[in-house]
């Protein structure tokens, strides 16, 4: 056992201290205000504070904090994508979260399992030998993998897949993991906290208060603050946020659904995806095997469940793993995911001064959640998006310059 | 069977017919009926199982599907509820998640490392150093889970079934019986629904020792089964609540999947446990479960209890416990004032004694900690929830009955959308604003006393009634005058805990006292920390507590702290269950059976299956050799493809060439009859999506098809835009109806004449033209086509034609060596004419200007999808284009594959999108992106292979066949 | 549901020969993603028909069902 476990067993009182304060009134202004207590926009005011000094920040939640996307996702972290400047992107995320239980003081299960993407057609393993030689290049470890070494990392996986859709290969990527969701919310909450930061949960931004182009503060349930700087960081509530400021943005919102077993002893220890079968599943420290699916098929700005989702993704389970037929699912849930049409996010400036969006995160933002913090806290110190999210303008569309990463969709996690 | 008592009316066990099975390798007598919790009970077994986190010795609890503490496995299954899951002869059980025996349990050390693992401390250690990480999550990971699955376990999909009816009722309780038999009164058509084995809910079990109820329940049972307006179903639960009363009712044998026009929960209230220091040692149970234990499976909880409540109902435990012999030390009731006087009295009748205003401050373990010896008995204090430890009085005895109070049932409410609120007379949260269709009696609802919830049950029913049109009086049913039946706070603190409130999770009231002091104080966020109701109980014993004990930290009354959500499943719900059916459904061209019987390769192509290559039985040809020879037999005689899987569809109307001028990039107004044209299909950012070939039949008709994976959506766009173009056009999908093959190579012509009654020279239909004629005596539609021959003739008959007529020609052509080719030869020999493949040498985000498909696009056409973003892409500088190119003579090297990157200067250029060997040209040929500077004709780039190897590349015209006069490039 | 193909939200298209790069490009990407009562385009496959249905995209009750171009006929 580790020592620092110690001190609770030896004091009377529980030695903890909160990890964040009870912040209830806001002040009458900040230097930058951050909508939404997700794990974006915690990150966002952690290096805010830490990379600029700024930290007479507020951090708006209307829930609290991680009860949006952040808490209900399956945690996949991973970098292979299919564009340089994706992957890029992504392994600068990574790399920040290999780290990151000690830079936050926290032990967030990062977990590196190592991730296989199943190809089950030829066009199928076309698109993984593409993604990772676009990986190779950049540096991002990827290979092709045959069948005989995905059963070496999972014998207990019917490569035939219950005669279904026979396995044919897989793109293999090591740095693969999953980590603990709400924990990294927590991390980033209790350390932007530290150093000043207010955050607020159960108060809602209702308005934003924009003169001549520019932000001049946010209405709130709370109240009205005087701010010039307003991240938004909503997720699947961004249409409602550009709506307050007239930004015309492509994004929709579908929802995301997963469930999760019963807990057992582990067994599969890396993280399964395949797009065929849209299906990807891993299994926690706690024992669950944490599985989702694709996208719910139309619009809605909803959390709900439905049967539909679980008898689909079931029933390719049992094709993947025949032996879970006795398995039981204990829960589900959903999460409404911001959609973009190039898979890509929406990070930087707007046509609004001060006005900051990071949004576009769809089925794939948990992963990038450090990163995007740190390139939207330089975004709003400077004024200035760095080189590294350039290719995910908002202008883009009007551009038509999409990214590529349209080529590798399916479940795209 | 020390614990069974003599027969009792209504039990569920069948006393003839005893069965034997083994549990931890000691042999156990039950009866057929027993679960596995009730025989290992009788026989006076109390150690079912090991907790989750700290591998505490475990009994029974709830009695309820919600022991998750009690699983067994049987060898072949896991996860099993030992307090719900019948026993049967010969099974041999044992305990899940022990280490070497559920009594020796070499695990439970842990236990006493308790007080170094406090809530959440898995966050704040094991990460220093980094590096040790992977060593700690290793040892957690082997900590972690329940039951060890089975890898050998059977592939079980259960199928589906689908049930309608008016109304569906949850719960066959007093309430859910009553609202049944009122609801098919009405005329309506019912299905009601219980997870127990026998209807009945408490009306089978809490009797307070005299047994009237079960003459309300005859009677109700009665007019429930002989009402053909209603099905009752025993043992199946409701799984959840979803969208348009969508109800999947689980059973043993798989899922009904009911749509109801109104839905009523009835289904009740979980009891809740007191928490005092060690309420989780073996003989300490909810009170419900000692009665269900008596009542229904005539077993003895205890031979000695005390009963510890603070409600009425642990008189009424006391009084079921009397009644059946056992001793009954004392009722401890934690109220100040006690129970209403007739209960009260008839206990003390008894000879209990019953202490007002104490509490349990803890139970003794005995020696071997696995089991009850005493309880400490204190005075408490309810307004500050402490108990006196001077006012100590021992009472030995070798069991505890607790009831403290209830939760609703109410997952299905809450997923159906329903606002709760928390009732203070109840102390519970009922319902507040049910959503429409959706109505809630009986306990779940706050109704508790036994004639007002079979009003209740009536009351809902009319109301479900009236909303589906009826108009009957409506019932308003009045609690009578009661003690609450929950106590707003039945906690016991304790300095050394180990009063547990989530007995899944291990959960003890300090953690969540320090939860909060680490700002984990909204409920959302305490449940994440402490991660109570996380198990696979999902809260049923411990919401509530949690949320009670969150109130009184925070100094909030309940309401303020809200709950949490209740998702599906309202129990762990099997995933081959769920699974229960097939997602793969293939479509099979007519001709299907010949490749089959011909060695053909079958692969999938989207929903269809098609030959990738032929390997004739009896040949031991690989798959590349066989692809080269069916295209080299297409170069240098003749070959056919089963092209049926096309899409085909006829356009035709007035407006027939405008709409298509409109939905394809090219022109069509001025195409002659007999002819056929190119059709591209653009998105409206310009994106290349589809291309086939239209015919013009006639003046106002055309023939078009499309690529084989886009037949489906290509349709429904032609439609979709008929409607918003508002034009005078009809669509008619024929690509099921309609076998299509390809005759192709120089000997094509000769094969195909020999069947068909129309003139096919070169002259009669040349490349392009369309004609109609017979082909072995069949209706034909003949196009002459150049995909992948210079010469090839197009052969589109009805489907149940296709079989004949390729087997026409494959006669006709065996004295030329006709062969058969598939998709593989297909796609080579189509490179070698140079033609691309949409969505396989193009990607999502391709435009035609890329493609080197300018010619196809009439920029200056008034209007078609996709020519406006054109416009603006049009002016922008080119980032890449579509090449087609050919390795040096005699490479020898590592073979590039597609997507192996084109690199300059260490920058991706592009990727090759196409390539492969072809025998006839003896060269390696393909297309690639690669950069505009790079595009001419000649120019050399480099290919980067899957081992880093650079391989140049020559840009080269196609058709490739120059290649073979001149030498090398 | 399943009998439906959801084909996303019916937009107005503007004239092509005088809307500005921006208007168009606006048109082709952008979509007005925000919850409330929307037009869209559904596809009931067993009748191949394709119809504008008028959701709520926060409710999913749908209060209108019409042909494309034939909603004031009703
Ligand atoms: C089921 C599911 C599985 C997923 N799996 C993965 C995965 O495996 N890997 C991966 O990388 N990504 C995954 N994702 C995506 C990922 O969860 C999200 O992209 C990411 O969590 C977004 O984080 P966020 O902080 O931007 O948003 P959120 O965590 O959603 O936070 C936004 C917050 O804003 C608050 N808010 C909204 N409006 C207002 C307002 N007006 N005022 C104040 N506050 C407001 C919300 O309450 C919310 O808490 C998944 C998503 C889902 C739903």
């Amino acid at each position: 056992m580790p020592l620092g476990l110690l001190k609770y067993a030896l004091s009377k009182e529980h030695p903890a201290p909160r990890f964040f304060r009870d912040c209830t009134e806001p002040k009458k202004s900040y230097d930058a205000v951050i909508i939404g207590g997700g794990g974006h926009g915690l990150a966002a005011a952690y290096y805010l504070a830490k990379d600029f000094g700024i930290t007479n920040v507020a951090v708006l939640e209307k829930g609290y904090i991680g009860g949006g996307n952040t808490g209900r996702n399956t945690t996949i972290v991973r970098s292979n994508y299919l564009t340089p400047e994706g992957v890029n992107f992504y392994d600068a995320s990574v790399k920040m979260y290999e780290d990151l239980s000690q830079e936050l003081d926290l032990n967030l299960f990062y977990s590196t399992r190592g991730h296989f993407t199943l190809a089950h057609t030829d066009s199928a393993m076309r698109t993984m030998r593409w993604r990772a030689e676009v990986n190779k290049h950049v540096g991002v470890e990827s290979r092709v993998v045959g069948p005989d070494e995905i059963s070496q990392a999972c014998p207990q996986l019917d490569i035939s897949c219950s005669g279904q859709a026979p396995i044919q290969g897989a793109l293999y990527h090591a740095p693969g993991s999953v980590a603990r969701h709400d924990a990294v919310a927590w991390g980033y909450a209790k350390e932007a906290d530290r150093m000043g930061v207010e955050i607020f949960q159960s108060t809602e931004v209702t308005g934003i208060d924009v003169k001549s182009g520019k932000v001049v503060g946010v209405n709130t349930s709370k109240g009205y603050i005087e701010t010039n700087r307003v991240l938004s960081a909503v997720a699947g509530f961004t249409p409602r946020i550009t709506e307050m400021v007239d930004i015309e943005t492509p994004i929709v919102i579908h929802p995301l659904q997963a469930c999760v077993s019963e807990p057992m002893k582990p067994w599969l220890d890396t993280i399964l995806v395949s797009g065929s079968l849209h299906v990807y599943v891993s299994q926690s420290s706690r024992g669950e095997l944490v599985m989702g699916s694709s996208l719910d098929p139309y619009e809605m700005h909803s959390t709900r469940s439905s049967l539909d989702f679980v008898e689909g993704l079931t029933s390719h389970i049992v094709d993947m793993f025949p032996f879970l037929s006795n398995v039981k699912v204990v829960r589900q849930w959903a999460g409404m995911a911001d959609l973009t049409p190039d898979f890509a996010p929406i990070m930087g400036k707007t046509p609004v001064e001060g006005f900051y969006l990071d949004a576009g995160w769809g089925t794939w933002g948990f992963k990038a959640t450090p990163i995007s913090g740190k390139t939207m806290a330089e975004t709003m110190a400077r004024d200035i998006a760095p080189d590294l999210i350039e290719p995910f303008r908002l202008t883009r569309f009007e551009d038509y310059e999409l990214t590529g990463e349209k080529g590798a969709a399916s479940v795209g996690h | 069977m020390t614990g069974r008592i003599a027969k009792k009316r209504g039990e569920w066990i069948n006393r003839d017919k005893p069965l034997t099975f083994e549990y931890e390798g000691q042999v156990v007598n039950g009866y057929e009926g027993d679960t596995i919790s009730s025989a290992l009970w009788a026989a006076g077994i109390r150690v079912l199982g090991r907790s989750f986190k700290y591998h505490r010795a475990r009994g029974l609890l709830s009695f309820a599907n919600h022991d998750v503490n009690a699983l067994m496995t049987d060898g072949e299954d896991t996860n099993i509820r030992a307090d719900v899951w019948p026993v049967s002869q010969g099974m041999a059980l044992s305990a899940v998640n022990t280490d070497g025996g559920v009594v020796k349990d070499r695990n439970k050390y842990i236990d006493k490392l308790s007080p170094f693992l406090p809530v959440g401390f898995y966050y704040k250690t094991f990460y220093k150093p980094k590096s040790l990480f992977p060593f700690w999550e290793d040892k957690i990971r082997k900590a972690a889970g329940l039951g060890k699955v089975n890898f050998n376990y059977p592939r079980i999909l259960k199928p589906k079934r689908y049930a309608h009816c008016d109304v569906l009722i949850v719960g066959a309780g007093a309430s859910g019986l009553s609202a049944a038999v009122a609801a098919a009164k009405q005329g309506l058509n019912v299905i009601l629904v219980d997870e127990n084995k026998q209807a009945g809910g408490s009306l089978t079990y809490d009797f307070a020792g005299d047994q009237t109820t079960a003459d309300t329940l005859n009677n109700l049972l009665d007019e429930v089964t002989s009402n053909a307006n209603i099905r009752l179903i025993t043992g199946a639960y409701a799984g959840g609540y979803y969208t348009d009363h969508l109800v999947p009712i689980v059973g043993v044998d798989g899922i009904t999947k009911v749509r109801a026009k109104t839905v009523i929960v009835a289904s009740g209230v979980f009891e809740q446990p007191p928490v005092f220091r060690y309420n989780d040692l073996p003989g300490v149970m909810l009170g419900s479960a000692t009665q269900r234990l008596i009542n229904r499976y005539a077993v003895k909880p205890f031979q000695k209890g005390v009963v510890v409540t603070a409600n009425d109902h642990g008189y009424r435990t006391a009084l079921d416990m009397a009644a059946v012999g056992i001793e009954v030390v004392a009722v401890i009731d934690m109220r100040r004032d006690g129970a209403k006087r007739d209960l009260a009295e008839k206990v003390t009748e008894k000879g209990i004694a019953v202490h007002k205003g104490s509490c349990i401050y803890e139970v003794v373990p005995a020696s071997n900690k696995m089991a009850v010896k005493e309880v400490v008995v204190c005075h408490y204090n309810e307004d500050t929830a402490e108990a006196d430890p001077r006012s100590a009085v021992r009472l030995s005895c070798d069991g505890v009955a607790m009831s403290a109070g209830w939760a609703p049932a109410a997952a299905l409410l809450y997923q159906a959308g329903t606002k709760m609120r928390f009732d203070y007379d109840v102390q519970q949260f009922v319902p507040d604003q049910l959503p429409e269709g959706v109505f809630a009696a009986g306990k779940v609802n706050g109704v508790f006393d036994l004639k007002a919830r079979l009003l209740d049950g009536q009351r809902a029913a009319v109301e479900a009634s009236n909303y589906l049109g009826n108009a009957s009086e409506l019932i308003t049913v009045t609690n009578p005058e009661m003690a609450s039946p929950s106590h707003p706070y039945p906690i016991v603190n304790h300095p050394k805990g180990k009063n547990f409130v989530d007995f899944d999770e291990d959960i003890q009231v300090k953690d969540f006292i320090n939860a909060a002091k680490e700002g984990f104080d909204n409920i959302e966020l305490m449940k994440r920390f402490t991660t109570v109701g996380m198990g696979p109980s999902q809260g049923k014993h411990s919401n509530m507590n949690a949320i009670r004990i969150l109130a009184r930290i925070r100094q909030l009354p309940v309401e303020k702290i809200g709950t949490t959500t209740a998702r599906p499943f309202f129990h762990p719900t099997p995933i081959g269950h769920l699974g229960g059916r097939s997602f793969h459904p293939h479509r099979y061209t007519a001709m299907h059976q010949w490749h089959v019987d011909n060695g053909g390769v079958m692969m999938e192509a989207g929903v269809w299956m098609r030959p990738a290559y032929y390997v004739p039985a009896g040949s031991h040809l690989s798959a590349s050799d066989a692809v080269q020879e069916e295209a080299m037999a297409v170069r240098q005689s003749v070959g056919m493809i089963d092209g049926s899987t096309l899409g085909k569809i006829e356009v035709f109307g007035q407006d027939a060439a405008a709409f298509l001028e409109r939905f394809y990039t090219g022109k069509f107004a001025g195409q002659k009859v007999g002819g056929s044209r190119i059709a591209m299909l653009l998105d409206e950012a310009g994106v290349m999506v589809d291309d086939g070939v239209a015919v013009r039949m006639a003046e106002d008709k055309f023939y078009v098809s499309t690529n084989s994976s886009n037949a489906a959506t290509v349709y429904r766009e032609m439609q979709r835009n008929i409607q918003l173009w508002g034009m005078q056009v009809t669509l008619v999908n024929l690509t099921g109806a309609m076998a299509a093959m390809t005759v192709a190579g120089p000997a094509s012509r000769s094969v195909v004449e020999t069947l068909i009654d129309i003139d096919v020279s070169a002259q009669g239909l040349p490349d392009g033209a369309y004609k109609e004629g017979q082909v072995a005596g069949i209706d034909a539609r003949v196009m002459r086509v150049s995909f992948v021959s210079d010469l090839a003739f197009e052969i589109h008959v009805p489907y149940k034609a296709g079989m004949h007529v390729w087997q026409a020609l494959m006669a006709a052509g065996k004295q030329v060596g006709i062969r058969a080719f598939g998709t593989d030869a297909q796609r080579l020999l189509r490179l070698e004419m140079g033609h691309h493949l949409v969505s396989h040498d193009t990607d999502g985000l391709t435009n035609p200007f890329e493609a080197h498909s300018e010619s196809l696009v009439a920029m200056d056409k008034d209007f078609f999808i996709g020519q406006r973003s054109l416009k603006i892409i049009e002016k922008k500088p080119l980032n890449k284009k579509l090449v087609t190119f050919v390795l040096d003579n005699g490479f020898t090297g590592e073979l590039p594959k597609e997507c192996n990157l084109v690199i300059e200067n260490g920058d991706i250029k592009g990727r090759v999108t196409s390539i492969s060997h072809s025998n006839y040209l003896n060269r390696i040929i393909g297309f690639a992106f690669v950069s505009p500077e790079q595009s001419k004709s000649g120019s050399r780039f480099q290919v980067r292979t899957d081992s880093g190897a650079m391989v140049p590349a020559t840009v080269t015209q196609a058709p490739f066949f120059h290649l073979l006069e001149s030498k090398g490039a | 549901m399943s009998e439906f193909t959801y084909g996303g939200e019916y937009r107005d298209m503007p004239d092509p020969d005088t809307c500005t790069d921006k208007e168009w490009a606006a048109y082709v990407h952008y979509r007005n993603g925000a919850p409330g009562l929307k037009k869209e385009w559904w596809y009931h496959g067993p009748s191949g028909t394709w119809f504008i249905a008028e959701r709520d995209t926060m409710t999913d009750k749908i209060s209108r069902t019409y042909i494309a171009g034939q909603e004031e006929a009703k």
